[in-house]
């Protein structure tokens, strides 16, 4: 398989979406840069044609990750 | 910006790029593969009855390593809930608004068929125990954010999860023993006597789909119960 134009896109897109993750401010926009990031790079799997690996990308890191991490920083953020 | 992030930024794109890079030119594969790999793919199908040769190799060739990886998960679910031992579940959430809760309720009752495909067609199409159990495991979380946790864990309840986890472990390990009691290696396939069918029916691939069934109630069970420790954490240190 020849690599070809929208991948390369889709690659820029996921350093970018990594870039946000790490560099914006708050952490719940940060939490959605990155299950964003996890969309991108379950676009990027799909185009290799490891259609399980993104399937198991999408699922965890769009899915669980997400809802593990909010519940877990909205415990821990705010103390009395 | 602070400088130490531009520097990091520097440092981070060209690497990203070069490894990108890297793996493209090295991903592109040109001759037929030698090795193991040639083996996998001109003898699965023959060997164990399932078209898919990537469920081949999770569950028959290297089944011993994909049980390793169900211990990973049993041993993570073990020490969260250690750590998160005592204390009690918080029984005040109400959940979301009456139109979303009508809803999902409707659609819930359709979200789980996606699960439940993966999981059966785990030797089929792609996708697997993993796959699939992880997306159930999301859908607990789906009921438990939607309905609150005061009435979701009266049918959800951390017991029942743990109970399936434990089940389906166990249930692993039996059907690898059969491999065992038929004179041949643990977790053996077609070897064990198990009938493997007429490759790309549903009922094929002799044992592989049982244990993705196994497989495929485990991560859901201990996954959801990770996610129902954390929830059901004490956040008043």
């Amino acid at each position: 398989m020849t690599p070809e134009i929208p991948f390369y896109m889709v690659l820029g897109l996921v350093i970018a979406c990594a870039l946000g993750a790490v560099l914006l401010r708050g952490y719940i926009t940060s939490i959605i840069v990155l299950s964003i990031f996890s969309i991108t790079v379950t676009v990027a799997f799909a185009f290799l044609q490891a259609v399980d690996v993104a399937m198991a990308e999408a699922v965890i890191g769009a899915g669980l990750m997400t809802a593990i991490f909010v519940t877990a920083i909205s415990k821990t953020r705010r103390r009395s | 910006m602070r400088p130490r992030h531009l520097a990091g930024i520097a440092l981070a794109v060209p690497t990203a790029f070069g490894l990108a890079a890297l793996l493209l030119t090295e991903a592109v594969v040109t001759s037929a593969p030698e090795g193991p790999a040639g083996y996998y793919l001109r003898n699965s199908i023959a060997d164990s009855g399932a078209i898919n040769v990537v469920t081949t190799v999770l569950l028959d060739y290297r089944a011993f390593d994909t049980l390793g990886e169900a211990s990973v998960i049993l041993a993570s679910v073990a020490a969260i809930s250690a750590l998160l031992a005592g204390s009690k579940p918080e029984r005040t959430e109400q959940g979301l608004s009456p139109l979303v809760q009508t809803s999902i309720g409707y659609l819930a009752a359709v979200f789980w068929i996606f699960p439940v495909y993966i999981v059966f067609h785990g030797h089929l199409s792609p996708g697997g125990g993993f796959q699939g159990g992880v997306s159930l495991a999301v859908l607990v979380i789906l009921v438990y954010v939607v309905f609150g946790s005061t009435r979701a864990s009266q049918h959800l309840t951390p017991s029942l999860l743990h109970g399936a986890e434990s089940a389906s472990a166990l249930g692993f390990l039996l059907l690898g023993t059969v491999g065992i009691a038929q004179g041949f290696a643990f977790l053996a396939n077609a070897a064990a006597g198990f009938p493997t069918g007429e490759p790309g029916r549903l009922v094929s691939g002799g044992v592989i789909p049982l244990l993705n069934l196994a497989i495929g109630i485990k991560v859901a069970a201990g996954l959801g119960s990770i996610y129902l420790d954390i929830l059901s954490a004490d956040d008043t240190p």
